[in-house]
């Protein structure tokens, strides 16, 4: 199942945007058991990590970690804002 | 060499932090006419730097941000004499539907890459005000946030009269000696004035950003700590170092050079 992130705004920066756009999520996306979550970043200006953190924490502790997959992007703020949240 | 008159239009112009030219007018007492000679004089001998067109121009210090609004905003005692809802963002949505316009900046010459962290790394900074002074402000909430661009670089700034990054971590971190080693670890170290909440990024996050282009840079004043990174760093510390050091809250000032 891919997520268009775009749909949720072109700039993301906020954690209590990333905590509703993860509600919005969990509560209209509904992957088939096992099925992968890919998050599709194309389209989108900028995310920062405090946005992000939120919106990968509830759909990794929603679906587990190795379900929840970013789709490979050359957003840099994305690329920097996974590099923090993993680190 | 400047004549008097020119000498004076830059005076008023530093002090003002940027100023209209009916506003000079008025100051100097000379016609329109002789004023349009000396600021097309001062414009060419690059003294002075004209913002914006038509009747909103403004003429400003060349090359320099002008921060005397926001440090007066910041500085005040009591509640700010003047507090322009132009600038300063009373709640986080007001911040986030205006950090969104700095997309227009791509006119301006900031590419897609630079301007997609640019406008992370201000999210950041601008989020953190909202974040740590909820319930601490000293009277009015929220931070002022603007972005000027002149020569050839562009600043932001995103000030607020909280309660400071030394109270902010104290709380999490009570062997904090002082606001500058408050602003060190909040730039440098995973730690979050909210812990336990699993937090504190953002901040190092920023820093990354910034030291990985020289042309970027920014400084950080929170009360008597001050403390810049990147290759534009030392530019925007030397524009913080009028801001007032015994007001609590916190002041970033950002730096990108513009292609």
């Amino acid at each position: 199942m891919r997520i268009e992130i775009k749909r949720y705004g072109n700039v993301l920066s906020s954690r209590p945007a990333g905590r509703e756009a993860a509600l919005a999520m969990k509560a209209y996306q509904r992957p088939k058991p096992g099925e992968k979550i890919e998050l599709d970043f194309s389209g989108v200006l900028s995310v920062g990590p405090s946005w992000l953190d939120e919106v990968l924490s509830a759909l990794r502790a929603e679906y587990g970690t190795k379900r929840v997959v970013c789709l490979p992007t050359r957003n840099p703020s994305v690329i920097e804002s996974l590099k923090a949240i993993d680190s | 060499m400047k004549t008097n008159t020119r000498s004076e239009i830059v005076a008023f112009v530093r002090s003002a932090g940027g100023l209209r030219p009916i506003e000079l007018a008025g100051k100097l007492g000379i016609t329109p006419q002789a004023l349009h000679r000396h600021l097309k004089a001062l414009v060419a001998s690059g003294d002075l730097e004209a913002c914006g067109r038509g009747p909103k121009t403004r003429y400003v210090i060349a090359g320099e941000p002008a921060l005397e609004a926001p440090r007066r905003w910041h500085a005040a005692r009591g509640a700010p004499a003047e507090s322009p809802a132009s600038f300063v963002c009373e709640t986080r949505d007001v911040f986030s539907a205006r950090l969104g316009r700095l997309a227009s900046l791509s006119k301006e010459g900031l590419g897609g890459a630079e301007l997609s962290l640019l406008i992370s790394a201000v999210g950041e900074i601008g989020n953190n005000c909202f974040d740590h002074n909820l319930g601490h402000w000293r009277n009015i909430p929220g931070c002022w946030f603007e972005a000027q661009s002149t020569g050839k670089r562009l600043w932001v700034l995103v000030a607020d009269r909280g309660q400071g990054v030394f109270q902010s971590l104290s709380r999490a971190l009570p062997e904090i000696p002082d606001e500058r080693a408050a602003l060190l670890t909040a730039f440098e170290k995973r730690v979050s004035g909210r812990a336990p909440e699993n937090r504190g990024n953002g901040l190092k996050f920023v820093r990354k950003i910034v030291e990985g282009s020289p042309a970027r840079g920014l400084a950080c004043r929170s009360g008597a700590g001050l403390v810049d990174y990147g290759a534009l760093g030392p530019d925007c510390r030397g524009h913080l170092t009028d801001f007032s050091s015994k007001a609590s809250g916190t002041v970033t000032l950002l730096a990108w050079r513009l292609s």
